[in-house]
């Protein structure tokens, strides 16, 4: 569907902005909701998500004696915005996206990246223990599942030959889905996802049985709020990413409503299935196993395109 | 009663609606304890109320304490509720945070959390069952709905927080907080 919105509109209230937002809340209430299905309760109330965040905001800020002050207020704030920015390269509601460049791939990973690395900077910078803990396991993990995810997410652009988001959704939209023709990229960019978003079995940088709430342990308030909503944010795009590479592009809302919904179900039941992971696991797991069937696969993929 | 603006009646509402908790043992025998995590497991199923337990008090809106506060434990008990960003709130769980329940009267017991931190809730029972618990919470919200009032408190024990020592190095010296503080202060007995 075209998305010729002016672009005031298109970055604050819809796609972008507003929207976004409130679809990141929506999302992280069906999450919330399947799981309590899942384990045979009735779970939280659909504006669940809503009222923690406004909840958040009204609340007093904490700034802990040893921080640098100007970090600590500055940084929920850079995190939020660059996982909104990313907003505007996919075409999110199904919507073609209102902006749009070569390589604009890249940049969407890079500001996935930057709200993570905003995570651990934050944790550094408190003096707490186990904030500081929370911060290592972050930046770690962070390390170890880029690569793969990355990698995973090269072989349709590789296939489609561009690097351009819009033109791989095109692409997806006239082929064969990339899920059948390349299965193993799937699961890897899938469970990628899921270390991207701290979701269990990758959820050690914050493990609340071992280190209180990781990164995250010192901030109250409205920081707590503002990566709360950025952790949202980046739920939706990364969501809209894979079904855009992988499940045969996202052509108007319904089919993005389709294909997102059924994914986060997925993405739901795998991580009440698993149990926590130990941090060298994940690592381990990631470099051992991940990176290198990525990388068969984009092998394969290359060869079969050389060949025909 | 006043009328409220629309921005305080949202932040009540959203108040309401998502109490996050944290929990204190301060000295019980733990049997309040089991019962409040039995509360949280799926069968009696808190997320309904928006209620989750918080591992930091950075993020907790509501002081879950059990246990008769001993000596030993005060201060940590008044460190958390510091620590608790406003607005916040205390619910006593069990006989023992009413009033000492059967370490009433023992030499290393405080008894009534009521005297060292303001107290919003209380929930009687040794212990009390899950669904008690339930009750003294929704309780709690619900007079939290109607008043936005600030509670002032005033305890007639005076405790002073030891300052934790961020730089030791840098002031050349480690200071050994006093974390042992005589019992006289605390204990009045009626004579
Ligand atoms: S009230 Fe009863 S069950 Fe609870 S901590 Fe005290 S003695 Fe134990």
């Amino acid at each position: 569907m075209k998305n010729d919105l002016p672009a005031m509109f298109a970055i604050l209230i819809f796609p972008g902005g507003l929207s976004l937002l409130l679809g990141g809340l929506m999302f992280e209430w069906i999450d919330r909701k399947f799981v309590a299905r899942l384990q045979n309760r009735k779970g939280p109330k659909w504006y669940q998500p809503l009222a923690d965040v406004i909840k958040s905001f009204s609340k007093e800020e904490i700034v802990p004696a040893g921080v640098n002050a100007g970090l600590f207020i500055g940084l929920p704030i850079v995190g939020v915005t660059t996982a909104l920015v990313t907003g505007l390269y996919v075409p999110l509601f199904g919507f073609a996206p209102s902006h749009s460049f070569a390589g604009d791939l890249i940049v969407v990973l890079y500001f996935l990246s930057v709200l993570t690395l905003t995570l651990g900077v934050a944790g550094a910078n408190t003096m707490d223990h186990f904030s500081l803990i929370g911060a290592t396991r972050t930046l770690t993990q962070l390390f170890s599942y880029e690569a793969p995810f990355m990698l995973a997410l090269l072989g349709p652009a590789i296939v489609a030959q561009s690097w351009q988001i819009n033109e791989i959704n095109v692409y997806a939209q006239n082929h064969t889905w990339f899920l059948f023709s390349q299965p193993i990229g799937f699961i890897i960019a899938l469970i990628g996802l899921m270390g991207k978003l701290e979701l269990p079995p990758f959820d050690a940088p914050e493990a609340e049985t071992e280190i209180v709430s990781g990164a995250l342990t010192e901030y109250s308030g409205r920081g707590l709020g503002l990566f709360h909503l950025g952790q949202d944010v980046e739920f939706i795009i990364g969501i809209t990413l894979i079904t855009t590479f992988y499940l045969g592009g996202l052509a108007n809302p319904l089919e993005f409503i389709l294909k997102s919904l059924g994914l986060l179900l997925v993405l739901t039941a795998l991580q009440t299935l698993a149990a926590r992971l130990r941090i060298d696991q994940t690592v381990g797991l990631w470099w051992r196993i991940g990176a290198l069937l990525a990388l068969i696969q984009l092998i394969i993929s290359i060869a079969i395109r050389k060949l025909i | 009663m006043q009328r409220r603006s629309i921005l305080d009646q949202l932040k009540s509402w959203a108040r309401v609606n998502s109490p996050w908790a944290i929990h204190y043992n301060s000295g019980g025998c733990n049997g309040c304890d089991i019962e409040l995590l039995a509360t949280t497991t799926p069968r009696y199923d808190l997320e309904r109320f928006g209620i989750k337990l918080q591992g930091s008090p950075r993020h907790a809106d509501i002081l879950l304490a059990t246990g008769p506060a001993t000596l030993q434990s005060i201060e940590p008990l008044r460190r958390i509720y510091t620590q608790m960003p406003d607005p916040k709130y205390v619910v006593a769980i069990g006989s023992c945070a009413l009033s000492g329940g059967v370490f009433h009267g023992c030499y290393n017991v405080l008894g009534d959390l009521s005297r060292i931190l303001p107290v919003d809730a209380y929930i009687p029972g040794c212990p009390p069952r899950p669904e008690a618990i339930i009750y003294g919470i929704v309780a709690l919200l619900n007079s939290v709905r109607n008043s936005d009032q600030k509670i002032t408190f005033t305890s007639d024990i005076e405790l002073d927080i030891a300052e934790p020592v961020l730089f030791p190095r840098e002031r050349g010296e480690i200071t050994q907080p006093n974390r042992q503080p005589h019992a006289d202060r605390y204990l009045r007995r009626e004579s």
